[in-house]
C-alpha cells in the first residue's frame, strides 16, 4: 500500500467502517472540487467555505447510505451543493458570479504569435464577459460543465436536475451565448 | 469563430479561483463525529427474519402514532424519521413588507383579470368555489416563472380566516403546471413545522403545519424551479391533475382542505 494513492472506493470502504483518517483523505482529495462547485452556486467564497465544509460533515453522517461501488463525486456534490443553494435561499440573496481572468494570462500554444496571442486573450476576456452576463441558470450549467469540468452525470447532482435536463439546458445556455458573442464580435 | 465549447474550455483554463480553503472537520478526531447508523442498528440483509418482524411491527406503530400532533416531534426523534420532519437550524424571520401594490410587496407578477390570464396560459385555472371570485389575480409569464407560467389567486378577507397582518391576506393560491416531491421541500421546513401527506378528493397533496421558507418542484418543462412561500403560514400543497395548487394561509387544516374540496 505505501506509495500508491489509495483509490476512492477503497477510501470509502475504510470511511464507512468508521476510519476517520480515510474520511480526511476524502476531504483532502475533495475540498478543491466541493469548494469550487459550492463557490459557483453561491458567489461568496466564505459561503462556499461554510458550504464545503458543512457538507463534507453531512457527508460523513450519511456515508451508511453510499452504495458501495457507486461513483462517490456526484454523492459528493449532491450534499456540497445542496447545502450552498440552502445557504443561498436562507440568505435569500443571490450573489451574482464574477470569474475573473487568472493575472498573466497566455493562451499559449494555440496561438501562433504574439499578436495572435494578444488577440485570442481578448476573445477570452470578451468570452468570460458574457458568461458572467448570462443569466443565472445559464451560468451555472456552463461553469460546472466548463470551468468544473464537470461530467453530465456530476453536474446534475451538483445542480439538482436530472441528467437529461443538464443537457438541454446547456444547449439553450450555449445557443444564447453563441448569438451575443456573435453579436459583440461585428459591434 | 473557433469553436465555442473549445473556446469555453480554454476559458475555464484560465480563471482565476479564489484559494481553496484547508478544510477541517475537528469533531472527526474527537470522535464527537459518529456515522449515522440506520435506525434498525444494522444492514437489514444479516438481521434474522425475527428482527425484521419486530422492525416492521416498531415503524407500523409509530406510523400510527404519528398521527396525532403531540407525540409527532417525539417519536419522530425517536425513530429518526427525519425525511418526514426535517428541521433546519435557523429560519429566515418573514421582514414587514414595504408599502405599494400587493403583486409587487409579494413579487406575484402583472395583475390582471381572471378572462385575461385565462386567455394567456394554455392550462385551466382551478377555481375554489368556497371563497368565491378572487379579489386580485396576478400572473407570471413562463419567462419569469415556471414553464406556462404560474398564476396567483389573492383572496382578502374571508369570513372565519385571519388575515395575515404582514400582507393585509387571507388565502393565496398559487397555480403551477408540474409536479411536487416532499423530499424537496421537505428540507426548507422550519424547526415547528411538521408534513403530512394528504388525498383530497382523490388528488395527492401534502399538508405544512407552520412556516415553509421554500418550495421546490418540477415544471412542465421538467426543470427544477423553487418559489417562495409569501404568507409564512399554513399551506396545503395539491397535485391537481398536473396542476400544482398551493392554498396558502392561516388556515387550520379542515378549512384548507374544504377549499381544495370545492377546487374545480
Amino acid at each position: 500500500m505505501e506509495g500508491r494513492p489509495e483509490d476512492d472506493s477503497e477510501l470509502f470502504a475504510r470511511a464507512q467502517r468508521g476510519d476517520t483518517a480515510a474520511y480526511e483523505e476524502i476531504v483532502r482529495r475533495y475540498q478543491q472540487l466541493a469548494f469550487r462547485t459550492a463557490y459557483v452556486i453561491t458567489g461568496s467564497t466564505a459561503e462556499a467555505e461554510d458550504a464545503a465544509q458543512e457538507g463534507f460533515v453531512k457527508a460523513f453522517r450519511a456515508l451508511d447510505r453510499f452504495r458501495p461501488g457507486a461513483p462517490p463525486r456526484p454523492w459528493l456534490l449532491r450534499i456540497v451543493a445542496n447545502e450552498a443553494r440552502n445557504r443561498v435561499r436562507s440568505t435569500q440573496r443571490r450573489l451574482g458570479l464574477e470569474l475573473r481572468l487568472a493575472e498573466g494570462f497566455r493562451p499559449g500554444d494555440a496561438a501562433p504569435s504574439p499578436e495572435a496571442a494578444s488577440v485570442a486573450a481578448e476573445d477570452t476576456a470578451r468570452l468570460l464577459g458574457l458568461v458572467n452576463a448570462l443569466g443565472e441558470e445559464d451560468r451555472l450549467v456552463i461553469a460546472t460543465r466548463y470551468f468544473l469540468e464537470l461530467s453530465g452525470e456530476e453536474a446534475a447532482a451538483a445542480l439538482g436536475i436530472p441528467e437529461g435536463t443538464v443537457k438541454s439546458r446547456l444547449s439553450r445556455a450555449l445557443t444564447r451565448l453563441r448569438a451575443r458573442y456573435e453579436e459583440a464580435a461585428s459591434a | 469563430m473557433p469553436d465555442l465549447e473549445q473556446q469555453l474550455s480554454v476559458l475555464g483554463n484560465a480563471l482565476e479561483w479564489p484559494p481553496t480553503p484547508d478544510i477541517h472537520i475537528p469533531a472527526l478526531r474527537g470522535g464527537r463525529l459518529s456515522l449515522a447508523a440506520p435506525w434498525w442498528g444494522a444492514p437489514v440483509s444479516i438481521l434474522p427474519r425475527w428482527a425484521l418482524a419486530a422492525a416492521a411491527a416498531i415503524l407500523v406503530a409509530a406510523t400510527g402514532l404519528l398521527a396525532f400532533p403531540p407525540s409527532r416531534e417525539a417519536i419522530a426523534n425517536w425513530v429518526n424519521v427525519h425525511t418526514i420532519f426535517q428541521q433546519v437550524p435557523h429560519l429566515a424571520t418573514p421582514k414587514p413588507q414595504p408599502p405599494g401594490p400587493l403583486g409587487e410587496r409579494l413579487g406575484l407578477g402583472g395583475r390582471t383579470t381572471l378572462a385575461s390570464a385565462e386567455r394567456q396560459i394554455a392550462w385551466h385555472i382551478a377555481l375554489p368555489a368556497t371563497l368565491g371570485r378572487p379579489d386580485e389575480v396576478y400572473l407570471q409569464p413562463p419567462t419569469d416563472a415556471p414553464a406556462q407560467g404560474e398564476v396567483t389567486l389573492v383572496y382578502a378577507t374571508r369570513p372565519g380566516i385571519p388575515v395575515a397582518a404582514q400582507t393585509g391576506v387571507s388565502v393565496l393560491v398559487t397555480e403551477a403546471r408540474g409536479t411536487v416531491d416532499q423530499n424537496f421541500f421537505g428540507k426548507m421546513m422550519g424547526p415547528n413545522t411538521t408534513l403530512e401527506a394528504v388525498t383530497v378528493a382523490g388528488h395527492k397533496g401534502y399538508w405544512i403545519a407552520g412556516p415553509l421558507n421554500e418550495f421546490f418542484f418540477t415544471d412542465a418543462n421538467g426543470d427544477g424551479r423553487s418559489d417562495t412561500v409569501r404568507l409564512a403560514a399554513n399551506t396545503l400543497i395539491l397535485d391537481f391533475a398536473g396542476t400544482i395548487v398551493r392554498i396558502e394561509g392561516n388556515l387550520t387544516k379542515a378549512q384548507a382542505v374544504e377549499i381544495a374540496t370545492s377546487l374545480g
